[in-house]
């Protein structure tokens, strides 16, 4: 009896597991053509982001003004993480193909899926909307081209700036910020304020590799005449030049003048570090949240100038989406970088307005003029050029470059041997990338 | 139950232990059984659903990562590239997979060690009759039972060297607080902590129902032959333990090398890989990097240090341990 009855339930729950796979898979998101029916001519498509906080709140505002501007198209907005866990989930989507129409790719990331094919070339749809593309910020816009194809919209783009507290530098006779690192190198042990050997306030402070010390740092070794490669992925790590960027970063924790806190914007709010360099991106959260006046400026120059890069992320569509839906996540992009909807964006976060309109319309002007922290960010925007191949082309670049550097500023280990070392292994990575252009370009 | 079926002849075929397979190893050389296909049916309707779940989400998997761990992929592009042993090589001249192959004997005998023997003196003391004994044994469980991501989040905050929950305490006792999660040297035992704190509740529990079932009758013996509390313990609560001991050894040693979700909410691994361990070097190798190839020939050699790890326990466990 008991085996009968035993039997007859695992058949029964058998049976139910085998009708419950296309149910689930019917009620899943990515499948809209039942939607699509409901809505009549709208078309749905998926939309990922990666912005927590202010920032996401701003994202899905970006999102709901779209759908309210226009009916044809509506997108849905799906939260996926920080960059990098958006670039996993894709790989994965990829696999699964389970992909978003649409998506936001950092600038270190949008390239591995373009290697791979995996996100549309943008060109036909460019000519077909008559998009004005001498509009958008020069240095933006040609970074998201290979091989005179445009693959990769701007959006959220940020450059690094320098912000100081103001307070701070007035006690030790600043009134605006120092203009090389020669100069804060001068009043860091003034600006620093020590307990014993623990520094309870420090002039300057460095990110993790997780928190990208290596974009920051890249403008350093700029302004030091260096660079982390050329663009044909020639490692530059152990150049002089570049040693000697190292060398100032190594100083201001030998010295005892910079820390390596868990989050640095968080230490900077709280008072704990005078300085630090940072993305435009947080300038809105920052200036909320502080409760001293925040002060910002263009990044040290350095021996060889000044130098500052370009960041952020921008929008991709995914290339295995029919043309109705690539014409309609079109649609989106270009409103996230219309002049109004990048106006709207840049005012609501810190980052940089992506149309020289936009920049030049009277609405941003006013807000510059209540806002002159932004207008430093967005001065300091035309003097940016693209990155360097090793951080932004080779996969994990950012992160190997991050490792080498937080030997230096955490361990306090030489530079030289450091950078060999990570020299190597970006030489090592650097092959396969160079394989798979060749592949491509064939 | 089993017992029985052998015994009333049920050609039910089931994988017997040893013990019961002995009783009935001489029935059934003598009478080879055939069985009839509606057994061979059932059979198969029986483990069916245990082998198939097994098969996709474990056995495939690993066959499948063996197969990996011989090419170079991306996990995008259509080809995987056949590289040989390649991507062992690679490790084994990777200068951080050493580091990572040291974090992670650290981060196993610091938390296994620690849980045991935290969570023996827990089980020692909340054996005696005290008052609020059973709210003791519920609160020292509790951890256990919480997310490892929200526990990390917690416990980042504590250990903040600036703003944090210890540095207050510390301070009072005028020691001053090291920058836990932000110093190498630091770095380790501050998340040996928190993992001892989430598991030593397992550990004490199992170390109770251990206790609770040693017989009262052999400290009597003991008592009666002069043993103090200490010869009482050393001698007959020890050897007696010995078998609960070796259980938690070997699952301890077992989860400590999956420890991830504690590790990736504190310290991602860092500061300069010193806290990243194998299962966080393969998941930063797969996922971080997308380098399949090198995370699924790091996952085999986890898998075979596992398996190693099994096997010494088992063959030590046969000479040392003894079963009451």
């Amino acid at each position: 009896m008991a085996t009968r009855l035993s039997r007859r339930s695992v058949l029964k729950g058998a049976a139910g597991l085998a009708a419950a796979v296309p149910a689930v898979k019917r009620s899943s998101v990515f499948a809209a053509p039942a939607v699509l029916q409901e809505t009549g001519s709208k078309v749905k498509i998926t939309y990922w982001g990666s912005f927590t906080d202010a920032l996401g709140e701003a994202e899905r505002g970006l999102v709901q003004r779209f759908n309210e501007s226009q009916d044809e198209v509506e997108v849905e907005y799906q939260y996926q993480g920080t960059y990098e866990e958006t670039a996993q989930k894709l790989t994965a989507a990829l696999a699964a193909k389970q992909t978003p129409d649409v998506s936001l790719l950092s600038d270190v990331w949008w390239f591995k899926f373009y290697l791979n094919r995996a996100i549309a070339p943008l060109n036909d749809l460019i000519s077909k909307y008559n998009v004005d593309t001498s509009d958008y910020v020069d240095s933006l816009w040609i970074e998201g081209i290979r091989d005179d194809v445009q693959y990769w919209i701007p959006m959220a783009r940020s450059t690094p700036l320098f912000y100081y507290n103001k307070e701070m530098f007035r006690e030790v006779g600043l009134e605006s910020a120092p203009k090389t690192w020669a100069e804060l190198e001068a009043v860091a042990p003034d600006l620093t304020r020590k307990d014993g050997d623990t520094i309870t306030r420090a002039a300057f402070a460095h990110p993790s590799a997780g928190s990208y010390i290596a974009w920051l740092f890249q403008c350093v070794v700029w302004q030091h005449g260096g660079r982390y490669s050329d663009e044909n992925f020639n490692i530059m790590m152990t150049s002089e030049e570049t040693i000697t960027a190292g060398e100032l970063y190594r100083r201001s924790v030998v010295d005892g003048w910079a820390t390596t806190p868990q989050d640095v914007n968080t230490d900077f709010l709280n008072g704990l570090t005078a300085s630090m360099m940072a993305s435009t991106g947080g300038l809105a959260g920052i200036e909320r949240d502080a409760t001293f006046e925040v002060g910002t400026a263009f990044l040290p120059e350095g021996p060889a100038g000044f130098g500052c890069c370009t960041g952020g992320s921008g929008l991709a569509i995914l290339a295995d989406k029919p043309a109705e839906k690539q014409e309609a996540a079109f649609k989106f992009v270009m409103y996230a970088s219309s002049p109004e909807g990048t106006a709207w964006w840049s005012q609501n976060t810190g980052y940089m307005p992506v149309r020289k309109s936009a920049i030049q319309s009277e609405e941003m002007q006013a807000f510059f003029a209540e806002h002159p922290n932004f207008k430093t960010a967005v001065d300091q925007l035309e003097k940016t050029r693209p990155q360097d191949a090793a951080r932004v082309f080779i996969p994990n670049g950012d992160q190997i470059i991050g490792k080498g550097l937080e030997e230096i500023t955490i361990t306090k280990s030489e530079v030289r041997p450091a950078f060999e070392s990570v020299q190597k292994i970006l030489e090592e990575e650097a092959k396969p990338v160079l394989e798979a252009i060749e592949a491509l370009r064939s | 139950m089993l017992g029985e079926e052998m015994q009333s002849g049920s050609t039910v075929p089931l994988v017997a232990g040893e013990r019961a397979g002995a009783t009935v190893r001489g029935a059934t050389r003598a009478k080879p059984r055939k069985w009839p296909l509606r057994e061979w049916l059932l059979f198969l309707l029986f483990i069916g659903p245990n082998v198939i779940l097994f098969g996709i989400f474990s056995y495939w998997p690993m066959i499948y990562s063996a197969y990996l761990s011989t090419r170079r992929w991306d996990m995008i592009s259509p080809v995987k590239v056949d590289v040989g042993l390649d991507n062992y090589r690679y490790l084994l001249s990777d200068d951080t997979f050493q580091k990572v192959l040291w974090n992670s004997l650290y981060f196993a005998v610091g938390a296994v060690g620690g849980s045991l023997i935290l969570g023996l003196a827990a089980a020692l003391l909340l054996n005696q009759r005290l008052r609020g004994r059973d709210g003791a044994r519920a609160v020292i469980f509790m951890p256990t039972l919480l997310s490892g991501a929200a526990i990390g989040i917690v416990w980042a905050y504590i250990f903040d060297p600036r703003y944090g929950l210890l540095r207050t305490v510390l301070n009072v006792f005028r020691i001053p607080s090291p920058d836990w999660l932000g110093d190498p040297t630091w770095a380790m035992p501050a998340v040996i902590i928190v993992y001892i704190w989430k598991n030593v509740g397992f550990t004490t529990v199992i170390y109770l129902a251990g206790l609770q079932a040693i017989p009262r009758d052999l400290y009597e013996a003991a008592r009666v032959d002069g043993a103090g509390p200490f010869w009482r313990f050393r001698s007959v609560t020890l050897p007696m333990l010995s078998p609960i001991t070796f259980f938690l050894v070997v699952t301890s040693i077992l989860s400590s090398f999956q420890a991830f979700d504690i590790i990736n909410v504190m310290t991602r691994g860092g500061p300069v890989d010193a806290t990243n361990n194998l299962i966080y070097y393969v998941y930063q190798q797969g996922f971080v990097a997308f380098n399949a190839g090198r995370a699924a020939a790091a996952s085999i050699v986890l898998f075979v240090a596992m398996l190693i790890v099994t096997l010494l326990q088992l063959r030590y466990s046969e000479r040392r341990v003894h079963y009451g």
